[in-house]
Order: structure tokens, then C-alpha cells, then sequence
């Protein structure tokens, strides 16, 4: 559905993506993610025609999107940086592109309604807050009523109640089976929602892997708490886990809780405490590119 | 490209600038037509040539506005990061400029209908008033240029901004050499003996089509000399346009 075949990207001297390649199969979610500055909005660019590759190749169900015959009504996008003019209202923002993309001009007071923008429409836009303007161009993305849908890190400038709903709405999209790309720096943004997960660092492809899996990396170790945890530690070394004290009665064990309350009570010990220690989505996201923090983008 | 040309008309339509040229002309033209009129000696007002002249002197000012607006009709959308969005429904770039061209020379079109209607009005009017005859030909004459002149000019000017891409540089730099730099030339060309060819420049050539006075190319000749100026924008249009990157 999109295919991505070693897309290299340069402006100038600064290398924005490198060779990268990969693809997001029909009717799954896929969350496109890295630091900011890793080539993720360059990328979906070059998806969407609007930058033109070194060299590779970007095709949106089977071609070029500037093969496509009316692509706003086969592939719905939302950009990274606002893109209505500020004089005009949402609402004929909208029917201006309902005219150009061939779209019943009835899509327009139902999409505004979608994202919850009808009172808001006959605003100009410049009186929009950020918020209102990312639904604004969710709205815009959703318009031709597309089969593919391309959101360049929509929960930018959202509060957290914006976020929620986001996360509700690419749910309620994902339930009705498009096919969507969704880019985001903070892996949480989208973890809830995507199938899979394009994970590029500097341009280059670092995993592409389910959620699942990324999950997985997540689930870690146990802490476990006993006022017998010399003996404790005895019992879980012998069963072949990995485990060490971490100091006040306290052990790290590289093992479920439920494994290690069921050692702990075939040998009698008593436990104070025993808790799953999980590694947050982010801190593994963080592994996996290698980042301690944020880049310039 | 019938809808494609629809969208564009419509974004002009929902911005208030567009409505702001279209006051601007129709003061100027007012404000023309009644400097002529009131300026110009009792018998000339009978004069054919005289209400020729009035139709093109009204028009002088709708050109040059109808250039400003054909280049702001581009510009406005790398302004305003808006061409990205256009580029998403007309993602075949050549397409895209000539629907910008041929929304600027329709944009001309209602500027000059504007023009002509306020021009009409207050010669009728005015010189109603004052018992002079309206020789109908010659008026329909001069419009007839006027609007050939003046579509041109938003054909030149989308083509300008197709090419140049930043709204301060179209705009100034159109209005520096109208005002500045082909003067200039015009001046440096007469020096060195060779002002005949001053007129086969762009604002020259324009400006001729709607020019009542008589100097420089001819009629056809000047509009065969905008086309070229306009060719060769366009050309630099699709240049740039087909090859930017909207980042």
C-alpha cells in the first residue's frame, strides 16, 4: 500500500534520509517513529510527491502520488506545518479543496463536524489555537474520504485532552481499515493505537517491528522485597534466574512476578513486596535509537 | 482542469485582499475618468480620440493591479505554506502553473469589467451632463485593448511569481523595475543611440498595449511582446516550480 525502496534524501551538504526502505501493508497502522531531525517528515514528503528524492523510489497504492488519479480522494494527508491561509475560514479552506480534489462540497460541513470543528468553521483561521488547527487539517486529510491516510506527528501542539482524543479518533480510522502512516517522536503518542512500528534514527532504519515486540522489550524484570532475601536470592540463583540485591531487603530479578512469588512460596519465604518493574515504551524507544534526549531537528 | 481552475477562482473569492484590488481599481478608475474629464478642454470632450484615450487611461491602473494580484496569487501560497496542500490535489506541477496563469488572466478580466463599469458609468454621466455625444466605436475600441492589456498583465504577473516564488521579491522587484530599472534602461538605451529597442522591454511592451499616446510599438506588436516576456516567465515558472522542494 505504501512502499518506501531505498529513499535517499539530500539537501546540500545535509544528508536527511538514507537508503531507507520499508513498507506498510494494507489495512494496518504502522507508527513512524524517531527523534526529531531523524528524516520522518522528509520521508513522508517524498511519499506524498512534495520532495523530490536523490535516488529511490516512494509509491503510494502501486504508484507515484503524482501518478495517482485524484489522489485526494485515495490518500488523505496531514502535514507537519500548518498549511491554510490564516485569512480564509476553515470552512472555505476546506471547499476550496473539495473543488480541487473532485469531492462532494456536502464532505465539508460533515468533516468539520468529524473533528468536532462546526461552530468553529465560518472562523477565520487565524483565530485558530493550535489545537483547532491540527483538526483543522485532520479534516482536511479526511475530506475524500481516502483509503490511506498519512499524519505527519499530529498530536503536535495538542493538550493532553487533544491527545486523547487523537488517540480515540486514529482508533475509530483504524476500525474502519485504512491504511495508516503515523509519525510521532513520542512512541506513547502512538503506541496504543498502531500495528507496527518504522523506528529510523539519522535517516537510516533502525527496526520495523510489531508493537508487540516493542512491548515486549518493555516487560523486564521483578522487584521483589523479603526479610529473608539472603535466602531468597539463594533459591532464585539455583532456579537459574538472574537476580541481585539491590540493598534494604530489596532483590532485581530478571523474571516475572508470578515466577518469582511461586519460588519464593514453595521455599516459605515471606514477601513485603513484589512488583513488576517495567521499562517505559519510552525508555526502550530510547535504546533502540540510541538517544538520550532530543537533536535539533 | 475545469475543477482545478474553479478551486482557484474560489480561493480568490474567500480573501479579502482580492476584494481590497477590486476597491482600489474601482476608485482609481473613478478617480481617472473624472481627472480626464474634468482636465481636458470643452471641444476636446467631443473628440473620439478623447473618450478612446479615457477608457485607456482608466485601464493604466487595473493593469498594473492586475499584476500585483497575479503575482500574489502564487506567492500567497508559498507565503503561507499553503502550496503544499494545492501540490497534494494537483500534484503535476506543469498543470498547476497553468491554472495559476489562467486564473491570473481571469482575475484580470473581472479587475478591467470593474474598471470599465466605473469608467462607463462616470463618463456617461459626466458627460451626459454636459451634452457631449458618446462615440460608442471608439470606446469599445479602446476597452477591447485595454482588456487585452490588462489580462496580460495578471498572465505576466502569475507567471512572475510562478517563477520568483517569494511575495516580497515578486512585488518589489516588479515595482523597482517598472518604476526604476526599465526607466534606467530606457535612459541608457537613448544614450547609446538605440532607444527604439526600450520598447521591446517588459513594462514597455505592456504598457503599450494599453498606452493612448501613440509612441512606441504598435498594438500587435506590443502584445507580441508581453506573450514573449510572458512565454518566458512561464518557462522559469515551470522551472522552478516543477523542481522546488516544499519542505
Amino acid at each position: 500500500m505504501i512502499e518506501v525502496e531505498q529513499l535517499t534524501k539530500r539537501f546540500g551538504s545535509t544528508l536527511a534520509v538514507d537508503d531507507l526502505s520499508f513498507s506498510v501493508a494494507p489495512g494496518t497502522i504502522t507508527g513512524f517513529l524517531g527523534p526529531n531531525g531523524a528524516g520522518k517528515s522528509t520521508t513522508m514528503r517524498a511519499i506524498l510527491g512534495l520532495v523530490r528524492p536523490t535516488s529511490g523510489n516512494t509509491t503510494v497504492l502501486g504508484r507515484q502520488y503524482r501518478e495517482l488519479e485524484m489522489p485526494s480522494q485515495r490518500v488523505g494527508a496531514l502535514l507537519e506545518t500548518f498549511d491554510a491561509h490564516p485569512g480564509r475560514s476553515g470552512r472555505s479552506h476546506l471547499r476550496v479543496l473539495a473543488l480541487a480534489g473532485g469531492i462532494a462540497g456536502s464532505r465539508v460541513d460533515e468533516v468539520l463536524a468529524l473533528v468536532d470543528l462546526g461552530a468553529a468553521g465560518r472562523r477565520r483561521v487565524k483565530g485558530y489555537s493550535l489545537g483547532m488547527q491540527q483538526r483543522l487539517g485532520l479534516a482536511a486529510a479526511l475530506l475524500g474520504d481516502p483509503e490511506v491516510l498519512v499524519l505527519d506527528e499530529p498530536a503536535n501542539g495538542l493538550d493532553p485532552q487533544g491527545i486523547r482524543w487523537l488517540r480515540d479518533f486514529l482508533r475509530s480510522l483504524a476500525s474502519e481499515g485504512r491504511t495508516i502512516l503515523v509519525s510521532s517522536h513520542v512512541l506513547a503518542e502512538v503506541a496504543q493505537t498502531v500495528d507496527e512500528v518504522v523506528i529510523i534514527d539519522r535517516g537510516r532504519l533502525l527496526r520495523h517491528v510489531a508493537i508487540a515486540e516493542v512491548e515486549a522489550l518493555a516487560a523486564g524484570s521483578t522487584t521483589v522485597r523479603s526479610p529473608d532475601a539472603g535466602l531468597l536470592l539463594e533459591r532464585l540463583v539455583s532456579a537459574g534466574l538472574g537476580a541481585r540485591s539491590v540493598g534494604e531487603g530489596r532483590l532485581e530479578v530478571s523474571a516475572s512476578p508470578e515466577h518469582v512469588g511461586e519460588i519464593a512460596a514453595s521455599a516459605g519465604i515471606v514477601l513485603h513486596e513484589l512488583t513488576p518493574a517495567r521499562a517505559t515504551l519510552e525508555e526502550v524507544f530510547l535504546e533502540l535509537t540510541g538517544e538520550p534526549g532530543e537533536r535539533g531537528a | 482542469m475545469t475543477r482545478l481552475f474553479a478551486a482557484e477562482l474560489l480561493k480568490l473569492r474567500t480573501l479579502r485582499s482580492t476584494w481590497g484590488f477590486a476597491l482600489v481599481a474601482f476608485l482609481l478608475a473613478g478617480l481617472a475618468t473624472a481627472g480626464n474629464i474634468g482636465g481636458t478642454q470643452a471641444l476636446e470632450r467631443h473628440e473620439p480620440e478623447f473618450q478612446f484615450r479615457i477608457v485607456l487611461d482608466a485601464a493604466f491602473p487595473a493593469a498594473v493591479l492586475s499584476l500585483l494580484l497575479g503575482m500574489i496569487l502564487v506567492t500567497n501560497e508559498f507565503r503561507h505554506g499553503t502550496i503544499a496542500r494545492t501540490l497534494l490535489a494537483t500534484p503535476r506541477r506543469g498543470r498547476l502553473v497553468v491554472i495559476k496563469l489562467l486564473a491570473g488572466a481571469a482575475m484580470g478580466a473581472a479587475l478591467m469589467l470593474v474598471t470599465l463599469v466605473v469608467t462607463a458609468s462616470t463618463a456617461a454621466v459626466w458627460l451626459g451632463f454636459l451634452d457631449v455625444t458618446l462615440e460608442l466605436g471608439e470606446a469599445v475600441d479602446g476597452a477591447s485593448r485595454a482588456l487585452v492589456g490588462v489580462v496580460l498583465a495578471g498572465t505576466l504577473g502569475a507567471a512572475i511569481g510562478g517563477a520568483v516564488h517569494s511575495q516580497v521579491g515578486a512585488l518589489v522587484g516588479a515595482l523597482v523595475w517598472i518604476f526604476v530599472a526599465e526607466p534606467l534602461c530606457w535612459a541608457l538605451l537613448g544614450l547609446l543611440d538605440a532607444g527604439g529597442a526600450a520598447e521591446y522591454l517588459p513594462a514597455a511592451s505592456l504598457g503599450g498595449i494599453v498606452d493612448s499616446g501613440g509612441g512606441g510599438l504598435p498594438f500587435a506588436g506590443s502584445v507580441a511582446m508581453a506573450l514573449v516576456w510572458t512565454a518566458m516567465a512561464t518557462a522559469l515558472a515551470l522551472l522552478r516550480t516543477s523542481r522546488r522542494d516544499i519542505t
